[in-house]
């Protein structure tokens, strides 16, 4: 049986491909407004890289925040239970998930069946989330795939105070026109979000949970998955592909 | 049915245009009161018309905050930015109790800023205790004398009591309603069951009650769609009415709700107040075993139990239980101080019981639909 899983984010499209053995291939592009269209390509790159086409698959899952807008997806399911069962595939040890995306983030307890039992998201702010990161990126004019590594050499350790992307935008400027260092700089930015996130993981009371499953598209920033080991003093996995582990889990759902 | 809930509909919808017909053709004094827990029944037994005043969700606030901050939560800044406005201009009075610090502060800015003939402030105590009830019994006494001087009308026991007993039929009606909502889910819509409440705060009490008792007569439970959705409680959101959309919402997602603890609706027809005796005790005794309420302080011990609870936080499970629901639906109303400082007890004590719950900011205006509707799927998805 094969089977799609396709999460419509804000920011970006992923859809994963399933086949019965159990191979997965994938396949993220920007999301738009033509979301049936952006849906068709990117399932049908994911198809390509397994040598499949769209007769062959049984059943599409649709997932995330443009999920209502596929009317050729067998079903919907939201995202948070999506992402709880592709952590579950992945990591089938785990009980505390958190997905960083590009404008929301989430933290979701689960039991040993991969059930969510309780989550909480911010999707009312940007702050502690990929935007925050991307356009810090942009105003530090570097690449944000980047912003990980220079954050890895600071020296110094400063607070970027305003927890508004907006306004933190305002606020490195201002430290660039100081002449604080990128480094520094970036890495309070890692320190901001975390301290976001921070906050959502004590909202579902996670005091017996040995380690975090970090997903979504930050964290592939490993700077990010360190300072939050650290800052929770708990281990923190990360899949190998943290971005598509909402889209698997979708596809997986598709098989029910 | 249709017609009867059409006309509940369109008098929640059109708050005040009710009040303002009864007073053209009654010539008598309307009363504004605020949420939550006004004794109307004195203002009923006083031959005026009380109308809770509840706010509007759609009407953008621009002249209340000059007033007042705007971290407070959206029914006393929208009704207060309403009177400014002159949408209360039909109101002879305004009165309210002090459920909370809001009410109880911006009570005094809107004397100040909107003085009115009739402006009654009654304190109530917060916390519910023996030493408590001289005082409720001196300004339940004190409500009743401002009122017969500003009306020129004398309230006597026995007019009190009949007014009670007519308060006390429609929250006999409403429990029956409310009842029948649990037996047979889906009969009324929750937004529908709002606007039953509502409606009682805005018409005469004995209209209402006419209304009321047309609409449980139409119901035939032999003739009823058979409903598949998941049984949750709506706990939370007090004061003003939740918003239609919200409610819709919820009930769309495959749940239904068979039970709520709003101001308008389960809270406000829970208890009733004893009709013969001494009406004024009989109101004390009303409030000094109310419905628990994020509002409201509990004797100290309470403290002491292991559990850490909360009167609220049991009650709210109570419902859970006897309506034998999945899970409940927190509304945590923004800037809604009492329940916030409130949602932690409750949080940690469904958790005790393995109760699921879901935890809903509501705010006023349109706000973020899709974000709700994902939340409410996701926590129907995990039931």
């Amino acid at each position: 049986m094969i089977t799609v899983g396709i999460d419509i984010g804000s920011t970006t499209t992923k859809a994963v491909v399933l086949d019965e053995n159990g191979r997965y291939s994938w396949s993220v592009q920007p999301s738009g407004i033509d979301i049936p269209a952006i849906g068709k390509q990117v399932i049908k790159n994911a198809l390509d890289k397994l040598g499949l086409s769209l007769q062959e698959v049984s059943s599409i899952v649709a997932t995330g925040y443009g999920r209502i807008s596929l009317p050729f997806a067998t079903k919907t399911v939201t995202e948070i239970t999506c992402n709880a069962a592709g952590v579950h595939h992945v990591f089938p040890e785990a009980t505390l998930i958190v997905d960083i995306g590009g404008q929301d983030s989430k933290a979701i307890k689960i039991n040993s069946q991969g059930r969510v039992v309780q989550f909480a998201m911010n999707d009312k702010c940007a702050a502690g989330t990929g935007k925050f990161l991307e356009v810090a990126a942009q105003t530090l004019e570097v690449n944000v795939d980047e912003l990980g590594a220079i954050s890895q050499e600071s020296q110094n350790r400063i607070v970027i105070s305003n927890t508004c992307t907006v306004f933190a935008q305002s606020e490195i400027v201002s430290l660039i026109a100081r002449k604080t260092a990128k480094e520094d700089i970036a890495a309070a930015l890692h320190e901001s979000i975390v301290s976001r996130v921070l906050g959502l993981i004590e909202s579902i009371d996670p005091e017996l949970e040995k380690h975090i499953v970090l997903t979504g598209g930050v964290a592939k920033n490993i700077a990010i998955a360190k300072l939050l080991e650290r800052m929770m003093g708990r281990t923190v996995l990360v899949p190998d592909n943290p971005q598509i582990t909402t889209a698997l889990g979708a596809a997986i759902l598709a098989r029910d | 049915m249709e017609k009867v809930l059409a006309r509940f509909r369109a008098i929640s919808e059109q708050p005040y245009q009710s009040a303002a017909e009864w007073k053209k053709l009654n010539k008598g004094k309307i009363i504004g009161t605020l949420p939550m827990y006004f004794p109307d029944e004195i203002i009923h037994a006083a031959g005026a018309l009380p109308v809770t005043l509840f706010g509007n969700d759609d009407e953008p606030i621009t002249l209340g905050d000059k007033h007042m901050m705007t971290n407070a939560c959206h029914q006393v800044r929208s009704s207060f930015d309403l009177l400014l406005k002159g949408h209360y201009d039909f109101l002879d009075g305004i009165a309210a109790l002090h459920v909370c610090d809001q009410v109880r502060f911006f009570l005094e800015v809107w004397q100040l800023d909107h003085p009115l003939p009739f402006f009654h402030e009654m304190w109530r105590p917060y916390k519910l205790h023996d030493t408590s009830r001289p005082l409720l019994a001196q300004e339940l006494k004190r409500l009743l004398n401002a009122l017969e001087e500003f009306t020129g009308n004398k309230i006597t026991p026995d007019q009190l009591l009949n007014s009670i007993a007519i308060y006390n039929q429609s929250r006999a009606m409403m429990r029956q309603l409310n009842q029948l909502r649990s037996d047979y889910p889906g009969i009324i819509s929750a937004a529908d069951m709002v606007h039953v409440v509502t409606s009682s705060m805005l018409i005469p009490r004995e209209e209402h009650n006419q209304l009321l008792a047309e609409l449980l007569s139409a119901i035939d439970t032999t003739q009823l769609p058979v409903v598949n959705r998941i049984r949750v409680v709506a706990a939370g959101h007090p004061c003003d009415p939740p918003e239609d959309e919200l409610l819709n919402l919820i009930e769309e997602q495959g749940l239904v709700i068979i039970d709520d603890d709003f101001f308008t609706g389960g809270r406000y027809f829970a208890e009733d107040i004893k009709a013969d005796g001494d009406p004024i005790d009989a109101l004390v005794d009303y409030y000094m075993n109310s419905t628990p309420c994020s509002t409201y302080h509990y004797a100290d011990d309470w403290r002491r139990e292991i559990t850490q609870t909360s009167p609220y936080a049991e009650y709210i499970i109570d419902k859970v239980k006897k309506g034998q629901a999945a899970g409940v639906v927190i509304l945590r109303l923004m800037y809604c101080d009492p329940l916030d400082l409130e949602f932690v007890l409750l949080k940690n004590r469904l958790n005790q019981e393995n109760i699921p719950y879901v935890s809903i900011f509501t705010e006023s205006g349109p706000g973020a639909f899709e974000a709700t509707r994902t939340r409410i799927q996701a926590f129907m998805e995990s039931l």
